[in-house]
């Protein structure tokens, strides 16, 4: 017998999950700013600055998907 | 006239036929054949329920349906069911047909459909067969151009005697007709009205192919809407959506309009001024549609209904100007369905589930395209439907592509055509792909990675040292000042671990209080100075350092400032420390505790905020 098909993440979930996630991602966007404003030459690590700017862009990029999902864009 | 010559040809050729036919196909005797014909709406529907019987030695396995050519070129949908038992049990089961001319024996202006029988008829047996033949473009209006004020009439013609290859013993017509006047029909023999019904018959022990010409003149007030090109998209997103969109192209085929058009007639008296005007259509789409939208090239038209139960959900739309004989309107209706009542998955495919003709009732399509967008990383992909349908190339699936939002490649287009489609037509196709549920993820990457590549080019510029001149005083002085900077940053830190210690050491007179352990309290203090003296240590290179660059020259001070009053904060911290202690251990409390420390700890405060401000300002350099 077929079973249904649905979405992997119940569509219910779409607003929510947008905002939680851009939110928790233009955080830390907002914190790798601040690194790279505040942090002179010699203290900069290359390794924070690059784990949060992949943190950022995984939460920035899961965030607008669920965006365009939530406005009626269904990709 | 046109036609009349057709028919008489056409009579003739029986006339001849039925003397000279060779008794080949005569084996199979119809004995009785109840006919009728609904007339109420543009769609011819003939049912004929006909009993077969098998007299002869042969079994048969097939019965023979014709139809005159003329009339087979409108024919869009035939099906035949086996009638079993009394009336109400009807299995619904449809018998293979296929179109068979016989070129030998029979003149081509007929035209045959063989109905292949389940199980074969033996000699003596007989079965009911019900027949349903649905025919487009078979109502002529007559006249052909009416004025405004005018009543549509139409014609039709067929014949009273069913034209079969076989006898027929008994046979009844019936042609039900709108409730509306009735011009004129043929009267022949054993002709009455009821109503608005024709009763032809019966008549009994009619040789094969007698054919009775009819026509029947009546005024219908329907629209005849046709739809001349409709391309319906249904478009698969496995997040969650299934979006639809139909563009119509939608002509009134009646009696064409002549004369003027008068708003200020049909809005005052509609249904003396305008009695055939197509003035709504009215859809049913499945239930749970949203986003349901109605809308041309200038723009949304707001002319339109929807409500919807756990059934179906009802549009009714009108188009801008109600639509007269021969006037056209191009529209496109968009909806969107939940995933999970059209995509099901079995065996490791998946597919969807989707009913192929127009929603909209009582519309004939002349040119029906149907494309099924699916999404990107599918592949293997079939398509199985009720009906033969043209797909855009024979045997191998033709895939067109659509690019579409994040799409790399483009999405795999099946296209589907199919002339002359009736609301019958509106069945479940199925088109069945593969996907691989990890192709979902691309899209959220392709996101994610251009986010990343954003962020890598900041890094990139924050890094890179694009100066032009690497050897000009103010680019040697900037230089400078980015290591003051980081130095000052060092010491700032260095003085807020500094801080937090101090933090410490408060806690441990706290503990002291509650807990009244006066050991662990000596030993907080023993390793607060030698976190203290350790970090004077590492201070003291770092002041050396701001003291020798000329950058640091204003800064300095207020750094010097702030180390050596964070010195005294510490003195002064321990000393109160040590006080407390000492008199917890003589067993002094209250009053002269109070007065013992009370110096010590306005100095402590007001030195806490001197060191706090000092960081304030070096920290907004």
């Amino acid at each position: 017998m077929a079973a249904a098909i649905t979405s992997p993440v119940p569509v219910a979930w779409y607003p929510t999950l947008a905002i939680l996630m851009l939110a928790v991602g233009l955080i830390v966007t907002a914190s790798f700013f601040i690194y790279e404003a505040t942090s002179s030459r010699r203290n900069r690590s290359l390794a924070k600055e690059l784990t949060t700017g992949a943190l950022a862009s995984f939460f920035l990029g899961f965030g607008t998907l669920f965006l365009l999902l939530a406005s009626g864009v269904y990709v | 006239m046109g036609f009349r010559f057709d028919l008489l040809l056409l009579f003739t050729t029986l006339v001849l036929l039925s003397t000279i036919a060779p008794t080949v196909l005569s084996d199979v005797i119809l004995s009785k054949v109840d006919r009728r014909i609904d007339l109420t709406s543009q769609i011819v529907r003939v049912t004929s329920t006909l009993k077969v019987e098998n007299p002869g030695p042969d079994p048969v396995s097939e019965v023979l349906l014709t139809f005159p050519e003329i009339q087979a070129k409108d024919l869009a949908y035939l099906t035949a069911t086996l009638n079993e038992g009394k009336g109400k049990v009807k299995k619904s089961g449809s018998n293979l047909l296929i179109n068979v001319a016989k070129p030998e024996e029979l003149p081509p202006s007929l035209i045959f459909h063989s109905v292949s029988l389940p199980k074969a008829l033996g000699e003596g047996d007989s079965l009911t067969i019900d027949v349903l033949a649905v025919f487009t473009h078979a109502l002529r209006p007559f006249p052909e151009e009416i004025t405004q004020a005018d009543i549509q009439l139409v014609l039709f013609q067929d014949t009273a005697h069913y034209l079969s290859p076989y006898a027929v013993k008994v046979q009844s017509l019936t042609v039900k007709l709108p409730k509306a006047r009735i011009e004129t029909y043929t009267k022949l023999e054993n002709t009455n009205i009821h109503g608005s019904d024709i009763k032809y018959g019966p008549y009994e022990n009619l040789p094969p192919f007698s054919y009775a010409p009819i026509a029947v003149h009546f005024e219908t007030n329907q629209p005849f809407a046709v739809a001349q090109e409709l391309v319906r998209e249904i478009e698969i997103s496995h997040w969650g959506n299934v979006q639809v969109t139909e563009h119509y192209n939608v002509v009134h085929q009646g009696a064409k309009s002549k004369g003027e058009f008068s708003r200020l007639d049909f809005q005052a008296r509609p249904h003396l001024r305008g009695a055939s005007a197509l003035r709504n259509l009215v859809a049913k789409l499945p239930p749970r549609a949203h986003s349901i939208y109605y809308r041309d090239e200038i723009g949304n038209i707001s002319t339109s209904n929807v409500w919807g139960d756990p059934k179906k959900t009802e549009l009714v739309i009108e188009p801008r100007y109600p639509l007269f004989g021969g006037w056209r309107t191009t529209f496109t209706i968009g909806y969107g369905l939940p995933l999970q009542d059209f995509l099901f998955g079995l065996e490791g495919k998946r597919f969807l589930n989707f009913s192929f003709g127009s929603p909209i009732n009582d519309l004939v399509t002349d040119n029906l395209i149907v494309k099924v967008v699916l999404p990107e990383g599918s592949n293997d992909i079939s398509i199985s439907t009720p009906f033969p349908v043209k797909a855009r190339t024979r045997g191998i699936i033709a895939l067109r592509t659509k690019i579409s939002h994040l799409d790399v490649a483009g999405r795999p287009v099946v296209v589907l055509e199919k002339t002359n489609v009736v609301p019958e037509h509106n069945q479940y196709f199925q088109v069945y792909y593969r996907f691989n549920k990890l192709s979902m993820l691309r899209e959220p990457f392709m996101l994610i990675s251009g986010f990343f590549i954003l962020f890598v080019s900041c890094i990139v510029y924050m890094h890179v040292d694009m100066s032009i001149s690497k050897s000009s005083a103010s680019y040697l002085a900037k230089l400078q000042w980015d290591e003051v900077r980081a130095t000052i940053q060092q010491v700032v830190s260095i003085i807020n671990q500094c801080l937090s210690k101090h933090e410490r050491l408060e806690a441990s007179l706290h503990d002291l209080s509650r807990t009244g352990d006066v050991q662990a309290c000596k030993t907080a203090r023993k390793t607060a100075d030698s976190l203290f003296k350790e970090y004077s240590k590492e201070l003291k290179p770092l002041l050396s350092f701001l003291q020798s660059s000329p950058q640091a020259t204003q800064i300095l001070p207020k750094v010097e400032e702030l180390v050596a009053k964070e010195k005294e904060l510490q003195e002064r911290l321990i000393a109160k420390h040590s006080t407390i202690v000492d008199c917890y251990e003589k067993k002094i409390g209250g009053r002269e505790l109070e007065n013992r420390v009370a110096s010590h700890q306005q100095k402590v405060v007001a030195l806490k905020q001197e060191v706090d401000d000092l960081l304030d300002y070096i920290e907004e350099i």
